[in-house]
């Protein structure tokens, strides 16, 4: 079996969306456990209340569990074992120490997430692709 | 320009500010503020009456919704440690930035002590979104630093509000009306929630605003600021709050569509590129004058209450914002200080929201795992001490 494990990232974007249906079709042609994992982005930098922090982490939380709940779905529908998970923090850096941890044998992405800083800085998709231990598609 | 053309201009600049901030994942507040200085400096717009008004009005309900913020619950058990942080993060500065003003600068009294305030300030928003992003909120040290937080800001809005009143018959109804309306409203509230709540022509959010002018004019009639009360308002109102969430968000809804973007576009109208570039030296000595008592003060607490985090306590109590950028404006309103000096105090405001919170970020944020079970292993050995 050539993957057993395929980590996909999913934030919710476009690029996300694509990658999730690519790591779908390829987790059920191997017969792979799909390990979605959900990067809740970063709250406000530097805000003025408290409020807008509470607001946008509320806004959020909303939104990844409506994500999760499709990701699940999705996999049902496609008759693949998934596993999903929120986690809070730097994409880059969590996926490629997800995908360690979870001794995954690929990272499926998409090469656009939802900050521009994210495209100013570097993608994530560049970095998960130079530091991650094992394959890594990135997907248009 | 006529003043539909610049409010047309300025609701543009906020709507631009906003989708920024969606896209950058950089606060609102921060953009608004950016957004006006270039706005007023590209055009070389002056700051409309209108602008003014609503500005300062804003200004006086962030204040409120920042009292309305706090943890009381929090705040009373971590009220020791918090308060030993709290005071000193807010004295060291004063005092430091007020001499050194007044002394190193020759800015006047008064100018020196709008200087102080405005610089002693720590962001409780800043330090929050942090410890959320981070978990850390959930932890002992993370609600430590937020108590800790609230005392400084305590500090900055009781100064503001104390230290220039000019003694008049006016601060009779002043003290009488905030204390009327601290004790009253909090009581007040349930039952008018009951009958008025609830409606979308929100009397209760009508009763907030209304209370926050009438404390607004009695300041004024009394050469004061309505900030202090405004702010304890928020604190006795913010156990009413916490169990109406929805009244809470109505009010956040309306504060952050229409009143504290024009707030913080009047801060950055008002902030001169050319004073800002003419006195560089100025900006450093100031920025140097917040930050270094800041760090000396708040250290050897923070070793002593917030071990083995103290540099990451340290540097997030060293941020401000909101509070600052508020007390800048009510020296630069009543002409305590000029547009200069206005400038120079309002960037190291930013600048410290920015530096130590990237610098702690960066170099000194706790693992909250570790934390977590460093603070498991720490209750264990307490229960083996007390067995």
């Amino acid at each position: 079996m050539p993957f057993s494990r395929i980590v996909v990232a999913i934030d919710g974007s476009e690029g996300s969306e694509h990658a999730l249906a690519k790591a779908l079709e390829l987790a059920g042609l191997t017969g792979a456990t799909l390990l979605a994992l959900a990067v809740e982005g970063p709250l406000p930098a530097y805000a003025a209340t408290v409020g807008e922090v509470e607001e946008v982490k509320r806004e959020k939380d909303a939104f990844f569990e409506r994500l999760l709940m499709r990701v699940r779905e999705l996999a049902d529908e496609a008759g693949v074992p998934a596993e999903v998970e929120l986690r809070p923090g730097h994409a880059a850096e969590l996926i490629v120490h997800y995908a360690r941890e979870r001794e995954a044998d690929l990272i499926v992405l998409g090469h656009r997430g939802h900050f521009l800083r994210d495209r100013m800085l570097g993608s994530t998709a560049d970095r998960v692709a130079e530091h991650a231990d094992c394959p890594v598609m990135i997907v248009r | 320009m006529g003043e539909l053309a610049v409010a047309a201009l300025l609701a543009g600049t906020v709507l631009l500010a906003s989708t920024l901030s969606v896209r950058l994942g950089i606060s609102v507040a921060l953009i608004e503020l950016a957004a006006g200085f270039v706005v007023g400096n590209a055009f070389d717009l002056s700051v409309p009456d209108w602008l003014s008004f609503v500005g300062s009005f804003a200004g006086v309900l962030l204040t409120f919704l920042a009292g309305a913020e706090v943890d009381v619950p929090q705040l009373r058990r971590e009220w020791r440690a918090s308060f030993a942080i709290g005071s000193v993060s807010f004295a060291a500065p004063f005092v430091v930035v007020g001499l050194l003003a007044y002394y190193g600068l020759g800015w006047t009294v008064d100018q020196a002590k709008i200087a102080g305030i405005a610089l002693s300030t720590t962001s409780l928003a800043v330090v929050y979104a942090v410890l959320v992003e981070t978990g850390l909120n959930q932890t002992a040290i993370g609600k430590r630093i937020m108590a800790a937080t609230f005392i400084t800001d305590l500090g900055t809005v009781a100064m503001l509000s104390i230290l220039f009143i000019t003694p008049s018959v006016w601060i009779v109804p002043f003290v009488g009306v905030s204390i009327a309306l601290i004790a009253g409203l909090p009581r007040l509230a349930p039952w008018f929630f009951r009958h008025f709540g609830n409606r979308v022509i929100e009397p209760e959010l009508k009763l907030v605003f209304a209370s926050l002018f009438l404390l607004m004019w009695l300041g004024d009639r009394a050469h004061s600021h309505a900030v202090l009360p405004a702010f304890v308002l928020g604190l006795v109102l913010s156990s009413h709050y916490a169990s109406h969430r929805k009244e809470q968000e109505r009010l956040r809804v309306v504060a952050f569509a229409f009143l504290t973007p024009f707030f913080f576009l009047k801060g950055g109208m008002s902030i001169s590129a050319g004073a800002l570039w003419a006195n560089l030296g100025v900006l450093g000595i100031l920025f140097a004058g917040k930050m270094v008592p800041k760090l000396i003060g708040v250290y050897p607490l923070a070793r002593r209450y917030a071990a083995p985090h103290a540099a990451f306590t340290t540097l997030l109590m060293s941020t401000g914002l909101t509070f600052g950028t508020i007390s800048s404006l009510y020296g630069l309103n009543t002409g305590i200080i000029d547009r200069t000096q206005f400038s120079l105090l309002v960037a190291v405001v930013v600048l410290s929201a920015i530096i130590p919170t990237v610098i702690a970020q960066r170099a000194f944020q706790p693992d909250v795992a570790a934390e977590r079970e460093r603070e498991v292993a720490v209750s264990a050995r307490l229960r083996e001490d007390v067995a």
